[in-house]
């Protein structure tokens, strides 16, 4: 039985942000600081002819203007964050990554061609506009299957094509069952781009200390550790010289996963060069384009099943947008194609990668990071099978789930992380029967949807079954320690940013030695305070970085029981840790504080034994075989206005199986949120480029996301299989709430709509969009 | 952004086609230009103040004249640039004589716009413009009136250019014409009159003004 894992305890870092307590990069000020604002490309593809920066340096408080030009040397395409993975033969890989400022062309909207430093952001925007320089506009690469056309023109103009990559994954056979299938679902889906828009955009401070050769930097990355490592290595310091902090950082969604954007370079190069200290702030209109975006992608898709729904096999054959450069490799489309047989036990599957560079905004991860679209895929072509079969969506979903006694499922596909895609673990029926009962689902089919339809109302209902793979490698790392106040300081190497690290890996700790858990005190992305790791991205942080911190509280414990052995005069065996006492089991008073025990293992007098240790501190790692992959699914209510096609959500149901649950509240935290952005992906959330590769609504008026009046109370159910990959039993949860609900919608629409004859096979919708297609369509009754 | 339509002048082709090819009245008819000079013999340079919706700003271009047919079409190329982005277009005027000393004006062009203009003002983009033409000719209308009755020798016509306040004004009326039904519009009036009235109630019973 479990003390403090699994409690919903309240989490210990909310007093602080709730109050203004917490730093924010843009909290940070230094005196003399100055103040960078970026000359940003109005052209989404267009030849640098000349640029005149001349004004913009003779204005009074412009500092410096740099150019790509001024760079000399140091200008270099920033380093890729993944290659291509190499187990699998037949790859084509084309790695073109972003550049610091434009030196020859513009390949997208917003793409950074000059910094001006200033002594205040507003200077620094004036000089902006002072800046003189002429772009001659080319023809924009937008539309995926034009850009792959022999004719077309090209991003990269030292590439034969626009193709970036390709990749081909195959199980069984595909072509031979679908001969022999009763039924072929053959599909083109849409899916189109979103941005993570997270409440605090970016934001990097940089500041050499001339004197003593240190350079520090407040960023907003969800990486601190290889940004620093990738920092030292490109501006010819030790990784000693430089230190990264990630403070808090309000949402980071996977767009501040990527490495190294323009400015995360700039700001810190330009700090060395000018020997000052440097802040630069993105702006909301800048976040349109310099963060990242994702999910734009063209399905060609095919189910073949028998007449009883048994799914046969799976094929899909798809473009993937890259935007203008592809530092993150394949992980998205990998992902895509690794989540494409959902939750199903599926034979065979044919599967191919194309990706494509065009002149948009870079796409990198966000939450989900390619799982929403092959879940999208897979779940529509099984409701439309479903459909045309006759059977209901619950039934077809149970007839097809992988069985809980096939675990471990090995698909024989590599996943994102280049492992083999293996299902360590899942039990999926009890996941989708739970959410049927607190949905209410016979109920609603059988008395409330037909007493409501018969008043005129649109209402329907959805289900959806997902899988989340998460908890990727390579590893994370902790250190633990005991201080003499008998307070417990835990550094781990990933960033935050909001998912309740403070509290749930405090639980972590107070499991194994018995504190309460607001004695610990957990210091985050600061590589001074822990300088291995990679970062949080991937639902990840609860499986690696949390058994990292398992590992290290266990070793701490190790050594308190020992020294308390010494220092009671009782076995280790029969000593507890308790209310941060070590206390003897059958004698209570019989105790030492974990201070007073820190100290002794500390003495300023005497001497440490040879062999042993000062302190009570321990540093562990953790690194997964390969992912562990958690599911669950949602289920809806809605009704549609059929006037103003604005939908209202009646009730929503999640439930979820993210192995050991460490923190019930925090996890419900991470589903509200995720569901709420999936919610956005599904309705609201589109991002429209025009054919000349503008972004036609980069502005929270035009770009919209839902607020509290779209996002529904959740009710959360919550089902545990333990991991079998960690001693913790723990799997990812920070992207399922986004995952299934644009599938989860465009079962519910169809079912609120059955009059329409009409299909949803694109999103996000919005409520123009579902006007536009029911307009025109014969009611078929 | 497809730039369309027609616009008949009360005046005989060639007068039409006079006051087209002259800058000065081109400069007046479109308020918010600042400059615009003849750098060539069928080209011109100039500034132009640009607000549209939230976005505003100083776009500096080019306008250059080319298959001239006179006074039947002329193809206009603008090219115009600044702080709020960018709007480069094509577009064919032709003239055609009514017969009746009227002179029907058809236009079609293609603009390409970008940066601020397009992220932000897009949504806005194409009523602004319609009503900016509008306005434009309009105001070609009344100049031409103006010059044909100095030449007749009748009472002179009052030619005045409306102001860049007037000109934005006329804009942000159309605007909202177009995406307020002229129902919801009085709705709209008579709350905001309501809501004056109660706060002009707060305001002197509470003597906020002293």
């Amino acid at each position: 039985v479990t003390k403090y894992i699994g409690q919903r305890i309240l989490r210990n870092e909310d007093p602080r942000l709730l109050t203004g307590q917490a730093l924010f990069v843009d909290d940070v000020e230094i005196p003399g600081m100055l103040y960078a604002a970026f000359l940003r490309s109005d052209y989404a593809h267009a030849r640098l002819k000349s640029i005149d920066t001349s004004a913009a340096r003779q204005r009074p408080g412009v500092v410096a203007v740099y150019t790509a030009e001024d760079m000399g040397e140091d200008w270099k395409p920033g380093p890729p964050l993944v290659s291509p993975p190499p187990t699998v033969k037949d790859v084509e890989f084309y790695s073109r990554t972003q550049v610091p400022l434009v030196k020859d062309k513009v390949r997208h909207a917003g793409e950074p061609i000059a910094v001006v430093i200033a002594e205040s952001r507003y200077i620094a925007e004036d000089a902006v506009d002072d800046i003189v320089v002429d772009l001659e506009p080319l023809e924009a690469v937008v539309d995926l299957e034009k850009a792959l056309e022999p004719n077309s023109v090209l991003v990269h103009d030292d590439l034969k094509s626009n193709l970036a990559a390709c990749m081909v994954q195959i199980k069984g056979d595909y072509s031979k069952v679908r001969e022999e299938a009763d039924l072929v679902i053959k599909r083109r889906l849409n899916i189109d781009r979103g941005a993570a828009a997270a409440m605090e955009n970016r934001g990097i401070v940089a500041h050499w200390d001339a004197k003593s050769h240190f350079l520090t930097v407040w960023d907003t990355t969800q990486a601190p550790i290889p940004i620093r490592n990738g920092l030292a290595l490109r501006l010819g310091l030790s990784e000693h010289q430089v230190r990264v902090i990630a403070p808090f950082v309000g949402g980071g969604f996977g767009p501040k996963m990527m490495m190294f954007y323009p400015e995360e370079m700039l700001i810190p190069w330009i700090s060395i060069k000018l020997a000052k200290p440097i802040k630069w702030i993105e702006d909301r209109r800048e976040n349109f384009y310099a963060t990242t975006q994702e999910r734009e992608q063209i399905h060609d898709a095919e189910m073949a099943l028998t007449r009883e729904g048994r799914i046969l096999g799976v094929s899909d054959i798809f473009l993937h947008d890259t935007g203008a450069y592809d530092p993150y490799g394949l992980t998205i489309p990998l992902n895509t194609q690794c989540h494409a047989m959902g939750p199903y036990d599926i034979a065979n599957f044919y599967s191919e990668i194309k990706v494509v560079f065009t002149n948009k905004i870079i796409a990198t991860p966000i939450r989900g990071a390619g799982r929403p679209q092959g879940i999208y895929v897979v779940e529509r072509l099984l409701d439309l099978a479903a459909k045309e079969l006759g059977i209901d969506p619950i039934e077809i979903r149970k007839r097809n789930f992988i069985p809980p006694e096939s675990f471990p499922y090995d698909h024989k596909i590599i996943d994102q992380a280049f492992s083999p895609l293996i299902f360590d673990s899942g039990n999926y029926r009890p996941a989708l029967e739970k959410a049927a009962t607190l949905i209410g689902y016979d109920q609603f089919v059988r008395e409330e949807q037909p007493r409501l339809r018969a008043k005129g109302q649109h209402v329907g209902i959805g289900i959806v079954s997902f899988i989340e793979t998460t908890g990727v490698g390579p590893y994370e790392g902790a250190r633990v320690t005991v201080e003499a106040n008998g307070k417990i300081c835990v550094a781990t190497g990933v960033g935050t940013q909001g998912q309740g690290h403070f509290t749930s890996f405090a639980q972590v700790v107070a499991e194994q030695l018995g504190v309460n858990v607001e004695d610990i005190i957990l210091v985050t992305g600061d590589t001074a305070e822990f300088h291995w790791g990679t970062g949080t991205f991937a639902s990840r942080g609860s499986v690696v970085a949390g058994n990292a911190i398992h590992a290290s509280a266990l070793a701490v414990r190790k050594k308190i029981l020992k020294l308390a052995s010494e220092i009671l005069g009782a076995p280790e065996d029969e000593l507890e840790l308790e209310g941060g006492q070590v206390r003897v089991a059958d004698i209570p008073h019989q105790s030492i504080s974990l201070g007073e025990l820190a100290s002794r293992a500390n003495p300023l007098r005497g001497a440490v034994e040879p062999g042993t240790e000062p302190g009570l501190e321990a540093t562990a790692y953790f690194g997964p075989k390969y992912g562990a992959t958690a599911f669950g699914t949602h289920a809806m209510i809605l009704e549609v206005d059929p006037e103003t096609m604005m939908v209202e959500i009646k009730r929503y149901v999640v439930v979820e199986d993210c192995g050991t649950i460490l923190n019930p509240l925090i996890l419900e935290g991470q589903i509200h949120g995720g569901v709420a952005m999936g919610i956005g992906n599904a309705y609201y959330e589109k991002l429209v480029y025009g054919e000349n590769g503008q972004l036609l609504n980069a502005s929270l008026a035009d770009y919209l996301i839902p607020t509290a009046t779209e996002v529904p109370r959740i009710i959360v159910g919550h089902e545990q299989t333990p991991s079998p990959l960690n001693p913790l039993g723990s799997k990812g949860a920070g992207e399922a709430g986004t995952i299934p609900v644009p599938a989860l919608f465009a079962q519910a629409l169809e079912n609120a709509l059955p009059d329409y004859d009409f299909e949803i096979i694109e999103t996000p919708l919005s409520p123009n969009r579902l006007f536009e297609l029911l307009y025109n369509k014969e009611k078929t009754k | 952004v497809k730039l369309e339509g027609e616009y008949k002048f009360n005046g005989p082709r060639e007068e039409v086609w006079k006051l087209v090819r002259d800058p000065e009245v081109l400069a007046s008819a479109l308020p918010g230009t600042k400059s615009l000079e003849h750098v060539g013999e069928n080209e011109y340079k100039g500034e132009m103040n640009v607000r549209i919706g939230p976005v505003s700003g100083l776009f500096s271009g080019r306008l250059v004249v080319s298959n001239e047919v006179p006074p039947e079409s002329c193809t206009l190329t603008v090219e115009g640039k600044g702080s709020p982005g960018f709007a480069n277009g094509t577009g064919n005027v032709i003239l055609s004589d009514l017969g009746d000393g009227t002179t029907l004006m058809k236009y079609v062009g293609e603009m390409q716009i970008g940066g601020k203009l397009a992220s932000v003002g897009q949504r806005l983009f194409d009523t602004a413009s319609k009503s900016m033409i509008r306005q434009g000719l309009e105001s070609f209308n009344s100049a031409l009136q103006a010059r044909m009755a100095a030449k007749s020798g009748e009472a002179a016509f009052d030619y005045k250019p409306a102001s860049e306040s007037k000109f934005i004004a006329a804009i942000a009326k159309d605007m909202a014409g177009e995406m307020l039904s002229s129902k919801r519009v009085i709705w709209i009036a008579i709350a905001i009159v309501v809501i004056l009235v109660i706060i002009a109630a707060i305001w002197i019973s509470t003597g906020a003004g002293g």
